[in-house]
C-alpha cells in the first residue's frame, strides 16, 4: 500500500548523521511506492547539499532560526517585557508552522505517517492537527547518552502521547520501556552504501574515521595506540576527520611519542576508500548510537575493535566473532584487543569475512520491511 | 480499519461478580487499546447486584465490540467465568482482566506485535500493582527482574523462575489455537486457579515471549477492616490444602516430564515464599489450627528436594525444620525471625565454640547443621545492634492507664544477672517528624535467660497526638543495662486484643478524628494503637472525614478536611525541604560562605567522619601539643564515639559542619569533603591523603576516562580544592599525581603524619589497647589486613576469610595471635571457638597502633604494606587472587608478584608454611624490604606532622620543639 509519509526534522539540509538518515528513508521508501516529504523545522546551521532534483519533497518551515523558548527562573523575571514581547512572537511563529504543516497533513491520503527525527521538531509536530495521523517519534541516540543529556526529559514529555517511539535497538527500546514508554521498538539504521563485491587485500594499517570531538575519544585511541603499537613494528594508525580537538590531539600524540607511527588524515566523503586496504576498523567513542562506521567497515570486511558503549555497538558487533569489544574507557583492555588482531592475520581474515556476511541483516530492504510492518501494525 | 465482523485479534474477557460500580472502567480500559482490532466479553458469575445490567448496556453502547454473557449459576471463583470466556471468544489472542483492574495503555497491541513476531504460544508482560488511595500513589512492579527486557523461550526450562514466581494469569495473551490444542481450562472449585492455569500454560507452550512492557494494573484496595479479600484469607485451613493441592498436581505435571530442575526451583521458591506466608500467622491462629496446619505442611514438605533447603535462608530452613520436629516452642520465636529479619528471637545456645538457636536437637546432625546460627554474629554484635525479641505477655487498660508486661530475650547470657537495668517506653506516630511520648518501666528484673519488665503508661493523660497525620502509634521498648542501650518492638503473638479494652486520648486538634487508642498487632506482629471513634461525637466526624475522602460529603466540609490536612502536611513538608541537601548547599554557598573567616578554624575529618585518625589526627595531636593558636572542629559521620573532647564535633552534613567549613582558615583531611561544596579561595585546604596506590585511581580509571567533559570538569572542580596534596614518595608523584591532575606546585613531599610514630626510636605496644582487645602480648602478634573485592561493576563483594580460620586457631593457636583487620567496607564474623586466638580488630579506628602490635603483617594488595614497611618487620602477601585483582576493569601500577618485599603466598597451604618460617622468611626478605620501603616511603623521616603544623601556623617554639617528655602528657590529653 502506497501511503504519504512526512518525515520532520531539525533542518532537512544538516551536515550530519539525522538528515544523512532522512534522505537515505526518503530515497528507499520512495523506491517503495510512498509519497514521502521531508520537513525541516529552520535552516541548518552547518549547511549540506543533498542535490536538485530529489524524488522526494522538501519543505523548511522557517527562513531563520525560531527564538529561544523563555522561561522564567524567578517570578519577578516575568515582568521583563522585552521577553515576553519575543516569547509571544515565537508561539505566533510557531503556530504559523504548525499551520504549513496542517495544510500539508490535510491533504494526505487515509493511512499517512508523520515520523518525527528529533524531539525539538516535536514541539512544531505537536501544534498542528494530527488527527487520522499515525505519528512516530524517534530517537537517534542510545538510551544512557540520551539519559546524560538535556533531551531525556523532553523526550519522556513531549513523545508521551506519539503512536510509538522508535529507537536504534531493541536493548534501548527495552530501557526505553523501563523508563515508561511504553510503545516503544527498535529498528535499525539501513546500510550506507551496497556491500562492495570484493574487499581489498589489508594491510598494517589501522584506521579511525570521525569528528575530532571529545566524545568521540581520540585522545583515548592514541592511549591505547601508546601501549598497542609497542613491540608492533610496521603498523600505522590513519586518524580521519578534523574537529576542535585536532590541534589538542596533534600535541598529545608528539608528546607520546607516536608521531612515526600515527598519521592525522583530515576528512574524507570516500569512506570505502579510505577503508580500501585497512586491516583493522577501530572505534574509540565514549558515546554513541548506532555507528554507521562500524557497518561502512564491516561491509568492506574490515575487522572491526571498537568501546563497547551503547547497545548499538555490540549488535553490530558481535564480540569475538565478527569483531573484538573492550569496555569503555579501559585503555589497556582496548589495547590488549587491537594486539590480539594486529598479531593475528588469520583472525584478521576470518573476522574480517564473518563482517561481511553479518553485515546484510541491515541491508536497505530488510530495513524498510520493518518500517512497513510498522506502519501496519498502527493501523491495525 | 478492520471491520467488527472480521476476526478481532485479541479477545479480552473481563470476569465480574457483584462489581457493577467498577466494571465500566475496566470495560474502558480495554476499549480503549490503541489496537483497534480487538472485542470484549464480560462474563457475569451470576452477580446479585446489577453488574449483568452494567454489562448488557455496555454490550448495547459498543455493538460489535463488547458481548455480555452470564453464567447460569454462580461458581464462587475466577475459573468458571474464564473457562466460559473462552469458548465464547473469537481472536487470534486472549487476555483476561479482572472487573477490579485495568488493562495499561497499549497493552494489547504490544503483547499481540510480539506474539505475531516471535509466533509465541504465550506472550507476558509486567503487571504493575496500584495501591488505591495511597497518598504517594504507590505502586509496585511485580517481578521485574522477570521482565527486565524483551526475550522469547523456547521452553520453560530456560527461566524456571518465570513458572516459579509469576502465577498471575492476567497480564499475559494466549493464543487461542494453543488454549483449544491443549485443552487448557482454569480448575473449578478450587482456589489458586492462576496457580494451576498459568503452570499448565508455561508447560505446553512450545514458544514463550516476555516483554518489558506495562501491560496490567492490578489495583489493590486500601486495607479495609474486617474484611480480607478472596486469596488472602489465609486463615482458613482450606486456603493451605488448596495451595498445597495446586502443588502437589504442578509437582505432578513436573515429574511426568521430568523437568528435575524446575521441580528444585520451585521447591526452593515453596520454602521462601508459600510456606513463609502461612508461617506467619501462626503466632496469631488458636492451636487446633496450628495442629492441622502442621500436619499438612509436614506430608509436603518431606516431598521436597533436601537441596532445596541449603539454598533458603537461614530462618526459613529453621523454621522448616522445627516445623517438622513439632518444636512450637522454638518454632514460635523462629517465625519471629522470619518475619522481623533481623530479629533476635531466641536466648540462643553456645556449643563446642559454635552458637545455635537453640539448645534442642544438637544431638541430630541435621539439627545442628540447621540451627546453626554463627555467621550472623550474634555473640559479637554490641547489644545496641542486637533487635531482641521482646514478647507482650500482659496488656490491660485501666483507670491508671495502660498495663503493659513483656519479656525480653538475653541471648547466650549476655546481660549478666547483676547488670544495672532501667527501660522506658517510647510511643511514636507512625509518620516521621511529629512528637513522640515516653514513659517510664517500673519494674525490670533479670530472669535467666530473660528480662522480665512491667510498666504502666498514662496513655489518657500524657499522650496527646494532633489527631490529623498521627493516626498510628508504634510502640517500642528501650531496654538500658550497664549504660548499653538497646531497642526493641513488643511481639503480641496471641495474646488477645480485639477484646482488650482501648485506652481514652484526647487530640490536639480536634476530638472529631477519634476519642480512643485502639490497640492492634502490626503486620510484623508488634503491638501498635490507632487512634479510633468511640463516641458519637467523634464517630460523626470520622464519618465526615471518610466520606470527603470518596467526595461524598458536602464541599464544604470537604474543603475544611483538605485545608486541616494540607496545612499540617505542608509543615511537614517545609522541614524537609529546609534540611534536603539541593537548599543546604544553596544557603552554604550564598550565604554561609559570606560569613567571615574564623581565624585559626581548623575542620579536620578522617575517612569521609568515619573515625577520629590518620594523618588528620596526627596533624591534630601536632598542633594541640604545640599549642598552637587553633580552633579546632571535627567531623564525625555517625557517633561521638572515639572522637577527641577537646574539639568542636559537627555531624558530617549538618548545619553545623556546613557553617565550619564555610568559616574555616584550614580543611584538613584524607579522602574529600562532599565533592558539592566550594571552598573559598581564603580557605587552605590540605590533602593528606590515605595511601599509596597500586591499583588504579582517579582519571586512570576507564569509568572516568569516558566521561562527557562536563562530567570531567565537574570532578576536577572538586580536585581542585586541594590546595596542598601530601606525598611520601616519587611512585606517589609518578601515579596519584597526575591522576588526580596535582601539579608540582601543590605537592607536599613532607610524608605521611600518621607514620611518624613508626619512625619514632621509642615507639612501643599500647599495653592498654592491648588489655581491652584481649591480645597477650607475651606471643608473637601478626596483623592480617585484605583489602575490599568488587565485583565488575563495582560492587563490593561480602567479606569471607579466605582460609579455615578455625584450622588456623588450632594450628597456631598456642604459639601466634592473629589480628584479623578487614577493610571498613566489610564485616567479620569469627566464631567463638578463636576467642582469644584471632581477634577481630575491625573496629579499632586507628590502624597505626595496631601496626606496632604486630609483629608481622600479612596483606594481599591493601595500601597497609607501604606504611608497615616502614617498621622493617617480615611481611606475608597472600595473594590468592591477584590474576583475578590485577585484570580487572582497573589494572594495577605495578606488578606486586615482582616487587613484593616477602613472599607471595598463593594458598592456604603456601601461608601455613610462611607462618611456620616466620623468622626465617624475615631474614631473607630484608633488603627487598628497605629497597621496598626507601622506593615507596622516601619521604617518610617522622617529622610530617610537624612540618605540616610549622605550614599551617608557623614555627613552633623552640621549648615546646625540645620538651619531649611533656609530649607525651598532652598527647593522651588530645587522644581520648
Amino acid at each position: 500500500m502506497s501511503r504519504d509519509i512526512f518525515i520532520v526534522s531539525n533542518s532537512v539540509d544538516e551536515l550530519g548523521g539525522v538528515a544523512s538518515w532522512s534522505h537515505r528513508m526518503a530515497e528507499l521508501l520512495t523506491g517503495r511506492g510512498h509519497r514521502v516529504e521531508l520537513i525541516g523545522i529552520c535552516p541548518a546551521v552547518l549547511h549540506k547539499d543533498f542535490g536538485d532534483g530529489l524524488p522526494y519533497g522538501m519543505t523548511t518551515l522557517y527562513d531563520g532560526h525560531p527564538p529561544a523558548a523563555w522561561t522564567p527562573a524567578y517570578p519577578w523575571q516575568r515582568l521583563d517585557v522585552a521577553a515576553r514581547r519575543r516569547q509571544s512572537a515565537r508561539e505566533a511563529g510557531m503556530r504559523e508552522a504548525a499551520e504549513r504543516m496542517n495544510a500539508m497533513f490535510r491533504a494526505a491520503r487515509p493511512g499517512a505517517v508523520v515520523i518525527v527525527t528529533q524531539v525539538w521538531a516535536m514541539e512544531w509536530v505537536a501544534l498542528a492537527d494530527l488527527k487520522g495521523l499515525q505519528v512516530i517519534g524517534m530517537s537517534h541516540e542510545s538510551f544512557e547518552t540520551c539519559r546524560a543529556s538535556s533531551r531525556f526529559g523532553r523526550v519522556q514529555r513531549h513523545y508521551a502521547d506519539v503512536d510509538r517511539l522508535v529507537v536504534l535497538t531493541d536493548e534501548d527500546a527495552d530501557a526505553w520501556i523501563r523508563q515508561g514508554m511504553n510503545s516503544t521498538c527498535g529498528i535499525p539504521n539501513p546500510l550506507p552504501f551496497p556491500v562492495p563485491e570484493t574487499a581489498a587485500p589489508a594491510a598494517r594499517t589501522v584506521v579511525s574515521i570521525g569528528r575530532l570531538a571529545q566524545e568521540k575519544g581520540v585522545d583515548l585511541l592514541l592511549e591505547t595506540w601508546s601501549e598497542a603499537v609497542r613491540g608492533r613494528e610496521g603498523w600505522q594508525l590513519k586518524i580521519y576527520g578534523l574537529g576542535e580537538e585536532e590541534e589538542a590531539l596533534r600535541a598529545q600524540c608528539t608528546g607520546l611519542g607516536l608521531d612515526d607511527s600515527v598519521e592525522f588524515c583530515g576528512r574524507t566523503d570516500d569512506v570505502p576508500g579510505a577503508l580500501a586496504g585497512a586491516g583493522i576498523f577501530v572505534l574509540s567513542s565514549r558515546g554513541e548510537g548506532f555507528p554507521i562506521s562500524l557497518m561502512e567497515a564491516m561491509a568492506c570486511g574490515v575487522p572491526c575493535v571498537a568501546f563497547d558503549c551503547a547497545p548499538g555497538v555490540h549488535e553490530i558487533v558481535r564480540d569475538g566473532e565478527d569483531g573484538l569489544l573492550a569496555p569503555v574507557g579501559n585503555t589497556s583492555a582496548l589495547a590488549r584487543q587491537l594486539g590480539r588482531l594486529m598479531d593475528d592475520q588469520e583472525l584478521r581474515d576470518t573476522m574480517g569475512t564473518r563482517a561481511r556476511e553479518a553485515i546484510v541483516r541491515y541491508a536497505p530492504e530488510r530495513v524498510l520491511d520493518r518500517w512497513e510492518e510498522l506502519f501496519a501494525l498502527l493501523e491495525a | 480499519m478492520p471491520s467488527s465482523q472480521a476476526q478481532p485479534l485479541v479477545s479480552v474477557i473481563v470476569i465480574v461478580y457483584n462489581d457493577a460500580a467498577r466494571l465500566p472502567r475496566a470495560v474502558a480500559s480495554a476499549l480503549g487499546q490503541s489496537l483497534r482490532g480487538l472485542e470484549v466479553l464480560i462474563v457475569d458469575d451470576c452477580s446479585t447486584d446489577d453488574s449483568f445490567a452494567v454489562a448488557r448496556r455496555l454490550e448495547q453502547e459498543n455493538p460489535g465490540r463488547v458481548r455480555a454473557l452470564r453464567l447460569p449459576a454462580n461458581s464462587g471463583g475466577c475459573g468458571a467465568p474464564r473457562n466460559h470466556g473462552v469458548a465464547e471468544a473469537r481472536g487470534e489472542y486472549v487476555m483476561f482482566l479482572d472487573s477490579d483492574d485495568e488493562l495499561a495503555e497499549h497493552a494489547a497491541r504490544n503483547l499481540y506485535e510480539a506474539g505475531t513476531r516471535t509466533g509465541a504460544d504465550l506472550v507476558s508482560g509486567l503487571s504493575v500493582r496500584r495501591f488505591l488511595g495511597n497518598r504517594y500513589g504507590k505502586t509496585d512492579a511485580w517481578y521485574p527482574w522477570i521482565y527486565s527486557r524483551t526475550r522469547t523461550l523456547d521452553s520453560i526450562a530456560e527461566l524456571p523462575d518465570l513458572l516459579v514466581w509469576d502465577t498471575l494469569s492476567t497480564n499475559k495473551a494466549y493464543r487461542r489455537t494453543f488454549l483449544a490444542e491443549h485443552a487448557l481450562t482454569f480448575p473449578v472449585g478450587i482456589l489458586y486457579e492462576d496457580l494451576l492455569f498459568s503452570s499448565q500454560a508455561y508447560l505446553a507452550a512450545e514458544r514463550i515471549t516476555l516483554i518489558p512492557n506495562r501491560v496490567y494494573w492490578w489495583d489493590v484496595a486500601p486495607p479495609s477492616k474486617g474484611e480480607r479479600s478472596l486469596s488472602n484469607r489465609r486463615h482458613e485451613i482450606r486456603n493451605f490444602t488448596d495451595r498445597l493441592e495446586i502443588h502437589r498436581r504442578i509437582d505432578a505435571m513436573l515429574a511426568d516430564r521430568g523437568m528435575v530442575e524446575l521441580k528444585y526451583r520451585k521447591d526452593v521458591k515453596f520454602l521462601k515464599h508459600d510456606l513463609v506466608l502461612h508461617l506467619r500467622d501462626l503466632p496469631f491462629l488458636p492451636e487446633d489450627f496450628r495442629k492441622e496446619f502442621a500436619e499438612h505442611a509436614r506430608g509436603y514438605l518431606a516431598g521436597l528436594a533436601p537441596e532445596a533447603y541449603e539454598e533458603v535462608g537461614s530462618p526459613q530452613r529453621i523454621c522448616a525444620y522445627l516445623l517438622g520436629q513439632d518444636d512450637w516452642d522454638n518454632l514460635l520465636p523462629a517465625v519471629d525471625t522470619l518475619i522481623n529479619r533481623d530479629k533476635l528471637a531466641a536466648p540462643l545456645a553456645e556449643q563446642d565454640g559454635r552458637v545455635y538457636f537453640c539448645a534442642e536437637h544438637l544431638d541430630d546432625p541435621e539439627g545442628r547443621k540447621v540451627l546453626d546460627v554463627t555467621a550472623h554474629g550474634y555473640h559479637a554484635s554490641p547489644l545496641r545492634k542486637l533487635f531482641l525479641r521482646n514478647r507482650l505477655t500482659h496488656y490491660a487498660a485501666g483507670a491508671q492507664g495502660v498495663e503493659l508486661a513483656g519479656r525480653i530475650v538475653n541471648p547466650l547470657g549476655r546481660i549478666p544477672a547483676d547488670a544495672k537495668l532501667a527501660a522506658r517506653l517510647d510511643f511514636s506516630p507512625r509518620r516521621k517528624g511529629l512528637k513522640s511520648f515516653s514513659f517510664p518501666v517500673a519494674e525490670v528484673r533479670h530472669d535467666g535467660d530473660g528480662i522480665t519488665w512491667r510498666a504502666t503508661a498514662d496513655l489518657a493523660r500524657k499522650l496527646r497526638p494532633l489527631g490529623i497525620l498521627d493516626a498510628v502509634w508504634d510502640v517500642r521498648c528501650v531496654l538500658t543495662a550497664n549504660g548499653e542501650r538497646t531497642t526493641t518492638r513488643l511481639t503480641v503473638g496471641d495474646l488477645d486484643l480485639d477484646s482488650a479494652a482501648a485506652p481514652a486520648v484526647r487530640p490536639r486538634l480536634t476530638r472529631l478524628t477519634g476519642d480512643r487508642l485502639a490497640p492492634h498487632a502490626t503486620a510484623r506482629g508488634h503491638l501498635a494503637f490507632e487512634i479510633a471513634a468511640e463516641g458519637a461525637a467523634a464517630r460523626r466526624g470520622t464519618d465526615l472525614v471518610e466520606r470527603a475522602l470518596r467526595g461524598e460529603a458536602s464541599a464544604l466540609a470537604n474543603t475544611a478536611a483538605d485545608r486541616a490536612r494540607r496545612t499540617a502536611r505542608g509543615a511537614l513538608q517545609l522541614k524537609r525541604t529546609l534540611n534536603n541537601g539541593d537548599t543546604k548547599l544553596k544557603v552554604y554557598h550564598r550565604l554561609l560562605q559570606r560569613l567571615p573567616v574564623v581565624k585559626g578554624q581548623v575542620v579536620f575529618e578522617s575517612q569521609q567522619g568515619r573515625q577520629f585518625s590518620d594523618s588528620p589526627r596526627a596533624v591534630y595531636e601536632e598542633l594541640v601539643r604545640r599549642g598552637a593558636p587553633m580552633k579546632p572542629v571535627w567531623s564525625y559521620a555517625k557517633s561521638t564515639e572515639g572522637f577527641p573532647s577537646g574539639a568542636t564535633l559537627v555531624r558530617r552534613w549538618s548545619w553545623q559542619y556546613l557553617r565550619a567549613l564555610a568559616q574555616a582558615e584550614f580543611w584538613v583531611d584524607n579522602q574529600g569533603y562532599p565533592y558539592r561544596l566550594r571552598k573559598r579561595p581564603e580557605t587552605t585546604y590540605i590533602q593528606t591523603w590515605h595511601g599509596s596506590a597500586l591499583k588504579k585511581m582517579g582519571f586512570d580509571l576507564a569509568s572516568l576516562k569516558r566521561q562527557t567533559p562536563a562530567q570531567q570538569a565537574e570532578y576536577l572542580a572538586g580536585l581542585n580544592r586541594f590546595d596542598h596534596f601530601v606525598v611520601r614518595s616519587e611512585h606517589d608523584v609518578r601515579t596519584l599525581a597526575p591522576a588526580y591532575r596535582i601539579g608540582e606546585e601543590r605537592l607536599l613531599r613532607v610524608g605521611y603524619p600518621r607514620n611518624d610514630v613508626l619512625l619514632r626510636e621509642d615507639a612501643g605496644k599500647d599495653r592498654q589497647l592491648a588489655g581491652e582487645l584481649g591480645i597477650d602480648l607475651s606471643k608473637p602478634v601478626v596483623l592480617y589486613a585484605p583489602t575490599f573485592r568488587a565485583d565488575a561493576r563495582g560492587k563490593v563483594r561480602a567479606f569471607e576469610l579466605p582460609f579455615d580460620v578455625e584450622e588456623f586457631a588450632e594450628r597456631f593457636g598456642d604459639r601466634m595471635t592473629l589480628l584479623v583487620r578487614c577493610h571498613y567496607l566489610n564485616r567479620l564474623v569469627l566464631p567463638p571457638s578463636v576467642r582469644g586466638r584471632v581477634v577481630d580488630v575491625s573496629e579499632v579506628q586507628d590502624v597505626t597502633p595496631l601496626y606496632l602490635m604486630a609483629d608481622a603483617l600479612v596483606t594481599d594488595y591493601s595500601s597497609v604494606m607501604f606504611d608497615y614497611a616502614l617498621l622493617d618487620r617480615p611481611m606475608l602477601f597472600f595473594a590468592y587472587d591477584w590474576e583475578e585483582y590485577a585484570e580487572d576493569v582497573r589494572g594495577t601500577y605495578f606488578d606486586l608478584l615482582r616487587e613484593a618485599p616477602g613472599p607471595v603466598l598463593r594458598d592456604e597451604g603456601e601461608l601455613y608454611a610462611a607462618l611456620d618460617e616466620l623468622e626465617a622468611t624475615g631474614k631473607e626478605y630484608a633488603d627487598r624490604r628497605r629497597e621496598f620501603a626507601a622506593a615507596y616511603g622516601e619521604h617518610d623521616r617522622g617529622d610530617a606532622a610537624a612540618r605540616i603544623a610549622d605550614l599551617m601556623f608557623g614555627p613552633a617554639p623552640a621549648a615546646v620543639r625540645a620538651g619531649h617528655d611533656e609530649q607525651d602528657q598532652q598527647e593522651r590529653e588530645a587522644g581520648r
